[in-house]
């Protein structure tokens, strides 16, 4: 598992992805982590396959007693099918993830770990004296899904949206926006189905100040790059399947 | 607990609720044959006199059933559950073992230590658990034979007296036959749901 700084300041956001380990057939996910003096907070910690190598790389940084959050963006097995081994692991910590999916992610196993629902119009979550903000993304792609915005790193950890399927092995950052476009095409078409909800979610994310927009998949955006996606978006026309 | 006792475990228990579920369907079918043979009974008067205290116990026996089949369905579910829970804390064990040896130069390796224990106490805490309700249920499957067993006789005496009952001679020995004919599937299934918790604890055993 590679581990990349993204943001170093009184507190820390950690990439970790590209594992080599990783089977063949599933896709490839970004595990993120907020690093803050006494605690620390995983977003959208992976799949069942994906927990033993993202434990092992996260004891770097921290004591498991220390792994005191865990956020889901929305309900799919990549993004927390490991909840039911983190239940085990981490019998104090708290799940922050859709209020809607309570009942459907119970099914991966919850019964130490607290879950605490978001609402739809999302809320905070507090590290430390770190506040992220948790922002509405509702169908893209998850009917219920949150983003997670930083206002002092600049950072939107954005779950599916901006997310590539590329081979394994790929570079972290987007280094052609142009070139990076083809690799994000398809798997916004098809997997977001809604251009409303993406107009609604473009509004608000002009609003924010972003350095860094981090997906889920493939490659982080930086800079001026995250301007381009947002226009790009905005001119794409998604729910091709109907 | 490996990958192959599970899968045993979770194959038997669903067998046992399958089986179980069986019986509950052929106990109603007493149920149903003890009310059909009262009526039978009372058409038939004094030629049936001898018939007529045999469907009430027919009716207790088939009753009985359906209220042990129903403790033992609800101890049943609760193995599954246990299954569950033993496979849930096995599982994460396993993993947490893989945590410990991939994470053996992290600085903070150690701090895994009390999870592992927790998990590997919670597991042992399933098996127990589990072994003491796997020896339950046995027991409440031993206690189903007895009606069972009585249904026969019942079934025995009930053919002799069908034999004095004139006209009526076809009908109760209609009766008679489907009571036992019951009883025999109830043994059947019963005994399949020995095997399949034999076959948890030759698993455990090996």
């Amino acid at each position: 598992m590679q581990m990349t700084k993204i943001y170093e300041g009184a507190y820390q956001w950690i990439m970790f992805a590209r594992d080599p380990n990783k089977p063949e057939k599933i896709i490839d996910t970004n595990q993120y982590v907020v690093r803050t003096g006494k605690r620390c907070l995983l977003l959208d910690p992976g799949g069942v396959e994906l927990f033993a190598p993202m434990l092992a790389a996260v004891l770097h940084h921290a004591p498991v007693e220390e792994i005191t959050d865990l956020f889901a963006s929305h309900q799919d097995p990549d993004i927390i099918s490991s909840l039911g081994l983190w239940d085990q692991a981490l019998p104090h910590a708290k799940l922050h993830a859709p209020e809607l999916w309570e009942g459907f992610l119970r099914h991966f196993g919850c019964e130490t770990i607290e879950y605490v629902g978001i609402p739809d119009n999302g809320g905070v979550i507090q590290l430390d004296s770190v506040e992220l903000k948790l922002i509405p993304a509702h169908y893209l792609h998850s009917s219920a899904n949150f983003n997670v915005y930083d206002p002092e790193a600049k950072i939107l950890m954005s779950g599916d949206i901006g997310a590539a399927l590329e081979e394994s092995g790929t570079p972290m950052f987007v280094d052609d926006f142009d070139a990076h476009v083809e690799k994000m095409r398809f798997f916004h078409q098809r997997w977001m189905p809604s251009n409303q909800a993406k107009r609604v979610w473009i509004e608000r994310v002009r609003e924010l100040d972003i350095d860094i927009m981090a997906p889920q998949h493939g490659r982080i955006f930086k800079g001026d790059d995250v301007k381009k996606f947002l226009d790009w978006f905005e001119a794409l026309q998604v729910g091709i399947a109907v | 607990m490996n990958n192959s006792q599970t899968k045993s475990q979770f194959v038997a228990v669903a067998s046992i609720a399958a089986e179980l579920s069986a019986v509950m369907d052929v106990a109603k079918e007493i149920s149903l044959a003890a009310a059909n043979a009262k009526a039978i009974a009372f058409r038939a008067g004094e030629k049936a006199k001898g018939f007529q205290p045999i469907t009430d116990f027919i009716n207790e026996l088939a009753k009985e059933t359906i209220e042990l089949v129903n403790d033992i369905n609800e101890h049943a579910l609760l193995l599954y559950q246990l299954t569950v829970n033993e496979y849930r804390t096995a599982s994460a064990y396993n993993k947490l073992q893989e945590v410990n040896t991939l994470a053996v130069e992290a600085r903070y390796s150690e701090t895994l230590h009390p999870s592992l224990q927790h998990a590997s106490e919670q597991n042992l805490e399933c098996r127990k658990h589990f072994n003491q309700h796997v020896s339950l249920l046995l027991d409440q499957l031993g206690e189903v034979m007895h009606p069972a067993r009585a249904a026969r006789v019942i079934a025995a005496n009930s053919r002799i007296e069908a034999s004095q009952a004139g006209e009526y001679l076809q009908s109760l020995q209609a009766v008679a036959e489907s009571v036992d004919h019951a009883a025999q599937i109830i043994h059947e299934k019963v005994q399949k749901c020995r095997s399949a918790l034999n076959v948890i604890n030759l698993s455990e055993a090996a």
